[in-house]
């Protein structure tokens, strides 16, 4: 993602996007099969610093970024704080029933959905799109041909934004008033999608006949203007991943915040 | 020039609708999240839309592997598009999309009605479900609870992903767009041959 925002390039720009994206969904799995929430809350914390400190943006930025992860931790805790399973009540009301066991299940949950967040939001914040798919290439081996749809649909994105304007304004110009209800949203939805689709298909065959016209074919021997490389910042990375991990672990051991262990 | 697998022209189109839809995911979650009243499951019910790429590409395109390209591929966008959820919208989105597959191939990618579409979004759930199951302890809730829940995510999914995605693209059959995209049909053939 490029926003328009002033900000600087840190060393987590420089780190291979390949390297970076195979590390982060290597920490998703090991992170679902975590069940002590003191290892998630030091882990919560270590890669909120990353976020904070080396994502490149101000800080007012990072928080505004970081405001909707408060509603999905809410979100996600409250359903099964509420009415999830347990022994040692706290409160019951009605259906709602509080228990121990639920609540530090619901904020572990809470936790790690905060967690994904924040590691997919980093990535997103500092990594190229175009860099992405050429390193997916260099290093994964991905076949150009997808290689290429992605970075020509991502080109895309503004002028369906724009046609996504002009359709808007017309709909107003011609008095269109918006309906009420979950009816109403996908009737205006499909206001919305019919041209903008249809658009975007004819655009896509247009692309596919020039790109086959100029001869792109999908031979692994290719050359690349951007010559994706490993470096330290790599290593760097790594190591921010691993230290973290040994240091939540370790203070999870020594200093818990809860007696809790083991939510299941 | 018949290659194996989809071809440019395909690929590239089934990824284009897909980042279309990889938009709509993104703004998506700010929308589900406003909706959730604590508890009800209410917003179970629009969970569906989270699975109308594989769905709607596949009813345009109509080929083998566009289902399972269009679901990652959306929710590929998404990720890049910075999601709230972040990393876990790539997993779910290979899941979702491979039991939609999966549905497709069944009835050898020669079926695009309804039925058939709304089965490819009950199976999607289906994945949802089964990660849901792992990353969020679903199953701690209570009985009740977990029943609405399951059963909301379902009905929105076969009404959204299945019933809404089947006239989204009826609709756009009308712009004729599908026509240069779909393979040709049997009765393309037959029409020759008159």
């Amino acid at each position: 993602m490029r926003i328009n925002i002033v900000h600087r390039e840190t060393w987590l720009h420089h780190t291979n996007p390949s390297v970076k994206l195979l590390l982060l969904l290597v920490l998703f799995v090991a992170v679902v099969f975590i069940h002590n929430p003191n290892v998630l809350i030091n882990l919560t914390i270590g890669f909120f610093i990353l976020f904070i400190a080396y994502t490149g943006y101000p800080l007012k930025y990072v928080m505004l970024f970081f405001l909707p992860f408060l509603f999905i931790f809410i979100s996600t805790a409250s359903s099964m704080i509420l009415f999830g399973n347990g022994e040692t009540t706290w409160f019951r009301w009605g259906v709602i029933h509080i228990t121990e066991e639920s609540f530090y299940r619901g904020v572990h949950l809470g936790f790690r959905a905060l967690i994904f967040a924040l590691l997919g939001l980093t990535f997103a914040l500092t990594t190229r799109p175009v860099y992405l798919f050429y390193s997916l290439m260099q290093q994964l081996k991905l076949k150009p041909k997808y290689a290429y749809s992605f970075l020509a649909a991502v080109r895309l994105v503004p002028i369906m934004i724009e046609e996504f304007q002009t359709v808007h304004q017309a709909l107003k110009v011609r008095g269109v008033a918006d309906e009420r209800g979950i009816r109403g949203k996908l009737e205006l939805m499909k206001r919305y999608a019919i041209p903008l689709l249809s658009q975007s298909i004819r655009r896509a065959q247009r692309i596919a006949v020039a790109m086959e016209a100029k001869r792109f074919t999908n031979e692994r021997k290719r050359t690349f203007y951007y010559e994706m490389k490993l470096s330290k910042y790599d290593v760097l990375f790594f190591l921010y991943v691993l230290i973290v991990t040994l240091i939540a672990y370790y203070l999870a051991i020594a200093h818990p915040y809860l007696l809790i262990k083991d939510v299941r | 020039m018949q290659t194996k697998g989809l071809k440019l022209a395909d690929v590239l189109t089934t990824v284009v609708i897909a980042i279309v839809f990889g938009i709509v995911y993104k703004v998506w979650g700010p929308f589900y999240y406003f909706v959730k009243p604590f508890g009800l499951h209410l917003d179970q019910l629009i969970y569906g839309m989270w699975f109308i790429a594989a769905t709607v590409a596949f009813l345009i395109i109509r080929k083998p592997w566009v289902a399972l390209l269009a679901e990652t591929a959306a929710a590929s966008g998404e990720f890049i598009a910075g999601s709230e959820w972040g990393l876990e919208v790539l997993f779910y989105g290979l899941i979702q999309g491979l039991l939609a597959e999966l549905v497709f191939a069944a009835f050898r990618y020669k079926r695009f009605d309804v039925f058939v579409v709304s089965l490819a979004a009950a199976a999607s759930t289906i994945g949802s479900l089964v990660l849901d199951f792992y990353k969020g302890y679903i199953e701690q809730l209570a009985v009740w609870n977990l029943t609405l829940f399951i059963g909301a995510r379902f009905i929105g999914a076969i009404l959204i992903a299945g019933v809404f995605a089947y006239s989204l693209v009826k609709a756009l059959e009308a712009t004729g767009v599908t026509q240069m995209v779909r393979p040709a049909s049997k009765e393309d053939y037959d029409s020759l041959e008159r």
